[in-house]
């Protein structure tokens, strides 16, 4: 499979990493020399220095062949035309674009139907205002996913001491909490992801991920003895694209809210845009204009500067001056590992937002939705079950699954199966498939080669 | 800098070497002239010592591969292999001596095609498959075939790749680098086996076909005949030569686009172009040189002038005539074209045409400059502008090769060789040529050096091999600096 990338950025890079490692054909494209250098030394990909809108390049980059091209320049303008170039080149290729600025959003419908027929319009900061109004409900949830179109969550939290689920083993815990059932389907700890088995114990400390369906994920959390507590007020740290977004979001939903943004023409502009909210002119990590706005009343403080040392101090001190909690936006990927370990949890990123929806297409077909965990070493997919498959028909305990995967979940029809080695699975269920980076190739083969006779 | 996992790359490379002692096995078997003991001790030998370094470092693991591991993993692991490459000679008969194996096997790896030995004929046939086909793994690569088989290399494959391919910019023709390695190999192993079909039509044994089809592509010159090619004395077999010589100076990327169907690939890149030019420039002042004074015809002076000029400029050295009886003009266009040497890319030796033609381009943009002080101007080659820090990095090369060039040759007549001699030994084995002037010309063979001197030109065969950066950097006190 042949996939070109336009754009080296932060996230043309990673997406690129991603799908090397998959051992898929992938080229990048960028104008900028010292950026397609840095992808040529540390990536197995071809790369191709020039405008990724220009005919000739794209031509070179073998465009034909390709099957999907990702436009993920920084420019909106750049991704669209490049689109319209690939359209006239190459109809057949799936065309996947990245654009940020809000004045396209009633459009994207058309951009699919007509020219440049952009199959997915990429809009990250939707997507990370979806993630962290997840992250709001959710009490204690770190990193959070969908399958079944909602009605199935699958959600990441951190076991404390305090739990009565620290140190418990798999093979314990159906006696452990009688009729209620929880599927848990990876452990992260010290950043590796394990995927366990009846003998494993659950560690304080673990980043444990588990499934529920929707009406049983109160109660499910409970057990980690976390509690819903509603949200009134909230504090938007930043009021810039997605800070407004969230901020309209949250009007409609008659959340109070509060936001800061340091520039002040931007505050005129939000404050004639925004009704309901009350808007201040300051630093966010200011410790005076913090307490002065009364930050320990406030439920939920969400930083969304620009700049993520501003975010991760701001949502710190919020924390240390009461805030109920604080869900923090970063972008640099190495930062993760760090901003756990100073007691930042709950981290949003427009980039792995961006990079989620782009697996999630670039997997289609066979593949109805893909999540990466945290730190992105696993992956969760949701596939759907064909009869040719070689997963069907056979108790799981048959089925040659690569190293480092399992079923988590069978979803037949509107019930939920949490499988055992004798499950088996029937034509037409959706099947939860958690799986390590390096099983994703292999789980492919065996869902695609064998499903849809290729 | 990860030496554990270096080592452990290198006992993996060094095992499958081991493997590859099985190839000549055959034909030890079938003539049953001796050399079998040898081979299979070699391999056992071989195999022991690849998985000791295996077991070893087994837990050495690195995240990747950085560039100053892939130049470690190839400078040792060549070395590592051109040694362990001696031992089927070492241990064939009290004749050899340590360095006398050792540089035989070198002189295979980098396909120099330089020999110790007087009388090749009288070596095992076994031995003498083994001599080409280290020749036919050394030219194309044995880091290259590794990526295209071993698939754990994949990760830092481009480090390895780049450590050893010989062009200043190597070129991927897929997005996965193991598919390039594949391809090349693939179109490499396509020519021999053409080449071997060519021969055989024109009545060689399978035996001397084979071999020669190997010590053809890969640019290395090794014979099984005393007097080289010329022992054939066959017109058709020396065109057939000829051919391939020439293909095998060309950038391998440009054979895989003209197998795609591009039929105008060469045409179309300034480098083959400037190559063929060359080749066709010297051989009709050599022919014209010689034709009278050594040649009654044209037709013979055409014939022989072509021959030495391809051998020599694409750095394979086989010889059909003593060029050394040749005028000095002639002889002087020869070590011209031991220092050009092939194209970036190919398995060719020597500069490489690409970096000439840099250097030439480089000169006259700086006089240009000299005229128009307030010029803006760049160095473009085939409409791309060359970017500057790869420019920087072909002069720096110059500079390197021809002080490295001067230093070998001083210190090669240090140790009691004449001058033309110690010029043309430097010349023939840094440029991965083979026969050079003086006491190692065409006729002659490499017995007569010093044992020190051979051990100095082991060093500079495989300094012209991995185009010096590779191998100098280790000596490089900052490389070792955490």
């Amino acid at each position: 499979m042949r996939i070109v990338i336009i754009g080296a950025g932060e996230v043309g890079y990673h997406i690129a990493s991603r799908l090397a490692l998959e051992k898929k054909d992938v080229l990048v494209v960028d104008k900028d020399p010292e950026a397609i250098r840095r992808v040529a030394e540390s990536i197995d990909v071809q790369t191709i220095v020039g405008t990724g809108s220009s005919p000739e390049i794209l031509l070179e980059a073998g465009i034909r062949e390709a099957e999907i091209v990702l436009a993920v320049t920084d420019s909106d303008e750049a991704n669209l035309v490049a689109c319209l170039v690939v359209d006239i080149l190459s109809p057949s290729t799936k065309k996947l674009a990245r654009i940020r600025s809000a004045d396209f959003d009633a459009y994207y419908s058309s951009f699919r139907e007509n020219s440049p027929h952009i199959e997915t319009v990429i809009n990250p900061e939707i997507e990370v205002v979806k993630t962290i109004e997840r992250l709001m409900r959710v009490p204690g949830a770190v990193d959070m996913g969908e399958f079944a179109d909602g009605r199935i969550k699958f959600v990441g939290v951190y076991l404390t001491e305090k739990d009565r689920l620290a140190g418990a083993r798999l093979s314990d815990l159906p006696g452990m909490l009688e009729d209620k059932r929880l599927l848990i389907a990876a452990v992260v700890r010290d950043e590796e992801v394990i995927i366990p088995k009846g003998n494993d114990q659950l560690l304080a400390g673990d980043l444990v991920y588990f499934i529920s369906e929707e009406e049983q994920l109160l109660a499910t959390l409970s057990l980690f003895d976390k509690h819903a507590q509603p949200i009134k007020r909230v504090l938007i740290v930043g009021g810039g694209r997605i800070g407004y977004r969230l901020a309209t979001k949250l009007e409609s939903q008659s959340i109070y809210c509060k936001v800061i943004e340091k520039d002040a023409r931007r505050c005129t502009f939000l404050a004639d845009k925004l009704n309901k909210a009350v808007v201040l002119h300051g630093d966010g990590s200011d410790q005076g204009l913090l307490s002065e706005e009364n930050v320990a009343d406030i439920d939920v403080v969400v930083t969304l500067t620009n700049d993520e040392e501003t975010n991760i101090l701001a949502s710190l001190l919020a924390t240390r001056l009461g805030a109920g909690k604080a869900i923090t936006k970063i972008s640099k990927f190495s930062y993760f590992p760090l901003v756990t370990a100073i007691g930042i949890e709950q981290v949003v990123s427009t980039r792995l937002s961006a990079i989620n929806t782009i697996l999630q297409h670039i997997r289609r077909g066979k593949v109805l939705s893909a999540i990466s965990l945290k730190g992105e070493q696993a992956e969760a997919l949701e596939v759907v079950a064909l009869e040719s498959s070689r997963i069907v028909s056979k108790p799981l305990a048959q089925v040659a699954f690569p190293k480092g995967a399992m079923v988590a979940g069978i979803i037949r029809e509107e019930k939920i199966i949490i499988p055992t080695g004798e499950s088996v699975i029937e034509p037409g269920d959706r099947v939860i498939i958690f799986a390590k980076r390096a099983a994703i190739d292999g789980i492919e083969k065996l869902l695609a080669v064998k499903l849809e006779y290729f | 800098m990860h030496w554990r996992y270096m080592l452990y790359v290198v006992g993996i490379l060094v095992l499958s070497f081991g493997m590859t002692m099985l190839v000549p096995l055959p034909a030890c078997l079938a003539y049953q002239d001796g050399g079998t003991q040898a081979l299979l001790l070699s391999l056992g030998i071989t195999i022991v010592a690849g998985t000791c370094l295996l077991l070893a470092f087994r837990k050495a693991r690195a995240a990747t591969i950085t560039q100053r591991e892939g130049m470690a993993i190839v400078a040792v692991g060549w070395t590592a292999v051109g040694i362990f490459g001696a031992l089927p000679f070492y241990l064939s008969g009290d004749s050899w001596t340590i360095v006398d194996a050792v540089f035989e096997s070198v002189s295979g790896f980098t396909t120099t095609g330089a020999s110790v030995l007087a009388d090749i004929e009288a070596l095992p046939k076994g031995l003498l498959l083994w001599r080409s086909f280290i020749q036919w793994l050394g030219g194309m690569g044995i880091i290259v075939l590794s990526i295209a088989i071993l698939p754990f290399l994949g990760v830092g494959g481009m480090q390895l790749y780049k450590a050893e391919v010989p062009s200043p910019v190597p070129d991927k023709l897929k997005p996965r680098i193991r598919d390039t390695a594949v391809i090349l190999w693939k179109v490499y192993a396509l020519f021999t086996v053409a080449e071997v079909i060519l021969l055989m039509i024109g009545q060689m044994s399978f035996f001397d076909a084979l071999c020669h089809a190997m010590t053809t592509m890969p640019t290395g010159g090794f014979s099984t005949q005393n007097a080289s090619v010329a022992q054939f004395d066959s017109l058709y077999f020396e065109i057939v030569i000829m051919l391939f010589m020439v293909l095998a100076g060309i950038n391998f990327s440009l054979h895989y686009q003209l197998m795609r169907g591009k039929p105008l690939a060469f045409w179309k890149d300034p480098e083959c172009r400037f190559y063929l030019a060359a080749i066709a420039i010297f051989t009709a002042l050599v022919s014209w040189d010689c034709f009278g004074a050594v040649y009654a015809t044209a037709g013979q002076a055409l014939r022989y002038a072509s021959f030495q000029v391809i051998s020599i400029i694409t750095t394979t050295g086989y010889a059909t005539y003593d060029y050394e009886q040749w005028p000095a003009f002639s002889q002087m266009i020869l070590l011209a074209c031991m220092i050009i040497g092939g194209s970036a890319g190919s398995t060719g030796g020597g500069m490489k045409c690409l970096r000439i033609m840099l250097c030439f381009k480089f000169c006259y943009q700086e006089l240009f400059a000299m005229v128009h002080p307030h010029a803006v101007t760049t160095i473009k080659l085939g409409g791309k502008t060359v970017p500057d820090d790869v420019m920087r990095s072909i002069l720096g090369f110059l500079a390197l090769y021809m002080g490295l060039f001067g230093i070998s040759a001083v210190l090669l007549a240090a140790t009691g060789v004449d001058i033309l001699t110690a010029i043309g030994a430097v010349a023939a084995t840094i440029g991965n040529i083979g026969p050079g002037f003086g006491m190692v010309g065409p006729v002659e063979n490499f017995a007569a050096i010093p044992a020190m001197g051979k051990w100095l030109l082991i060093w500079c065969m495989l300094l012209g091999r991995l185009e010096i950066y590779t191998l100098i950097i280790l000596l490089v006190p900052a490389f070792y600096r955490r």
